[in-house]
């Protein structure tokens, strides 16, 4: 036997040498999963080393290990939380984001909703973006659903209900004009059906798509307010917990358990999780996707 | 599964040209690697690849290849084995033998899909099981190797009729299974039990080969087949399908399954399967490269 070989030091069945990261990185990427949900895959851990370069950058520290320092120990740590976080889901706002939710929505969740709605008198689905920001989630919502419209929600309503907590991101919505980046995932059958071309890099909204969309300001954590919201099918509600402490969070999930109808389901971003704060939704998976689900109380099993 | 219709298995499998024969390594392999880590004779190990030609051959292959980057890649098996380690010796050895014995040829499914599920879900059932703090991690992981092997019978036995049952699966894009019964009135698993019966694998494999689509159905090795259950489904909905998109919702804590492991494994009340789910896709790349490893450079087989 060769006498120089190291064997692998455990059963990782990883092919390629693991890169050096320092141990610190997977540290912080706990420490975000246990305050926010985000969990940073090992494959897409280089993703947090630059969100906590820029951070370090910004803030003239030398090493993870410092940084570490500024995340958990320093007075500024929960605003230096924050901006982490808004370097972890930075360019995550764009159109037709995350596919295997809008398959998931299309193909599982809607010919279900419809079975199950089926003897009511108002042929209606009704979809909440949460945290909607500058419109992105709900304009890819629309044309989803409008692509549906002579098949099969033929002869169905749906209604999309789009809320943000700033104000000039909702004015920004409304006008719904998008450049290169935000349209990044935007096929030209969408951009030709849907969009105005405003010039060479913009595009706008047409307003048939903008009808079933109405546009407010609303937080969450505004308990009278969100006692209002009721019926939703679905809600999206992508990235927006993260940034909530964990009394917040518990509270806006039962909000949003109570605004669901039965059999309706809560999305959340695709590296995001509700952790264990909720154990009434059953969190489900769909291809790519996972959910969580408000059961109803008549169908125990799937 | 009715008498009559396992006798006609039974004599189909018979009738294939070429019945697949089992290599004769595999089974001692299997008993060396089914022990604990740190119980493994490596040695042995070693010994037992080094009679199967083919098997060494792709050991040596591996270590060559550029994902290892080595500058002098060990040209003996007991140095293959040692610098691959046991998780990957493990995956080549099985599959080897497993291809050696179902050549692929012309089958309905992609073979690179069927054994980044097959790789994919022996990896998800080690790392649940470990999670679970189970000690049989290993009889996990070649559970979860084999659990599909109804699927080589079928698309070697039973070609043209599996191949209707694909496309049907595909079309309509509802689970295999459900497609195979429809077309041929059985399923992977109740052909995929008549060659593990004849192939002599431990009872608690066959279970799991046989009960991992109904798994409240099995009376003996419940937890096992239930872990295979719930890792065989995940697997499906995170990218280590069969190469197609599956309209299927899946509630993994209404599954029966899960029960029987909640009444197994008191930790999984604590359970995080989000966390569970983000880290599987960690491995989903891995398991890619490994599957283009073990079957690149022969083609398709």
């Amino acid at each position: 036997m060769p006498p120089v070989i190291q064997p692998p030091s455990s059963r990782v069945s990883a092919l390629k040498p693991v890169e050096a990261i320092d141990p610190a990185f997977r540290q912080i990427r706990d420490l975000v999963y246990n305050v926010s949900g985000i969990y940073q895959a090992e494959e897409k851990l280089y993703l947090l080393v630059d969100g906590c370069g820029r951070r370090m950058k910004a803030l003239g520290v030398n090493g993870p290990r410092d940084y570490w320092n500024h995340l958990t120990a320093r007075p500024s740590r929960e605003v230096e939380l924050r901006n982490l976080l808004n370097e972890l889901t930075i360019g995550e706002t764009c159109l037709f984001r995350s596919l295997p939710q809008l398959d998931a929505l299309k193909k599982v969740i809607l010919p279900e909703l419809i079975g199950e709605k089926v003897r009511q008198v108002t042929k209606k689905i009704r979809i909440w973006s949460a945290g909607c920001s500058t419109g992105e989630e709900p304009y890819t919502l629309a044309m989803v659903l409008s692509e549906e419209q002579d098949g099969l929600l033929k002869g169905w309503q749906f209604e999309i209900v789009a809320t943000d907590l700033n104000d000039r991101s909702v004015e920004t919505a409304k006008a719904g004009i998008y450049g290169e980046y935000a349209l990044r995932n935007t096929s030209d059958y969408f951009k030709q059906k849907y969009f105005t071309r405003l010039d060479e890099k913009k595009f706008q909204i047409r307003p048939e798509l903008k009808k079933p969309i109405s546009f407010s300001r609303l937080n969450l954590q505004d308990d009278s307010k969100m006692l209002f919201m009721k019926g939703f099918d679905v809600i999206f509600c992508c990235n927006v917990l993260i940034y909530f402490d964990g009394v917040s969070k518990g509270r806006v999930i039962s909000h949003f358990m109570n605004d669901l109808s039965f059999g309706g389901y809560l999305f959340l971003g695709t590296s995001e999780s509700l952790m264990q704060l909720n154990d009434q939704f059953h969190l489900v998976h769909f291809p790519g996707a996972i959910a969580y689900w408000k059961p109803s109380p008549f169908s125990q099993k799937t | 599964m009715s008498q009559s219709m396992a006798t006609n298995i039974r004599e189909r499998i018979a009738r294939i040209e070429k019945t697949p024969a089992i290599p004769a390594v595999l089974l001692p392999l299997m008993k060396l690697l089914a022990m604990p880590a740190d119980h493994v004779d490596m040695d042995e190990v070693a010994r037992l690849i080094s009679y199967d030609q083919a098997i060494a051959a792709q050991c040596l292959r591996m270590v060559n290849s550029p994902l290892f980057g080595i500058a002098k890649p060990p040209n003996t098996i007991p140095g293959a084995v040692v610098l691959l380690g046991l998780n990957r010796v493990e995956s080549i050895v099985m599959t080897s033998c497993i291809r050696l014995a179902f050549p692929a040829k012309n089958w309905p499914l992609d073979p690179a899909v069927f054994w980044q599920h097959s790789l994919g879900c022996a990896m998800v059932c080690r790392k649940f099981s470990k999670m679970l703090g189970g000690a049989d991690a290993e009889k996990a992981y070649v559970s979860g190797l084999l659990h599909d092997v109804g699927i080589l019978v079928n698309c070697v036995a039973f070609a043209e009729e599996f191949a209707v049952s694909v496309e049907r699966a595909r079309q309509n894009q509802i689970p295999l299974g459900e497609a195979e019964r429809m077309t041929m009135g059985f399923t992977h698993c109740e052909t995929g039990v008549v060659l593990a019966e004849e192939w002599g694998f431990a009872d608690e494999i066959n279970e799991v080969v046989a009960h991992h689509h109904d798994a409240g159905a099995t009376t003996k090795a419940r937890g096992l087949v239930a872990l295979v259950h719930l890792s065989d489904l995940l697997c499906r909905m995170r990218g280590l399908d069969y190469g197609y998109y599956e309209r299927h919702k899946v509630d993994l804590l209404t599954d029966p399954a899960w029960t029987v492991l909640l009444a197994e494994y008191k930790q999984l009340e604590n359970f995080d399967l989000a966390r569970f789910t983000f880290e599987l896709d960690e491995a989903v790349g891995q398991i890619r490269e490994l599957v283009s490893t073990i079957l690149g450079g022969s083609a398709q087989a």
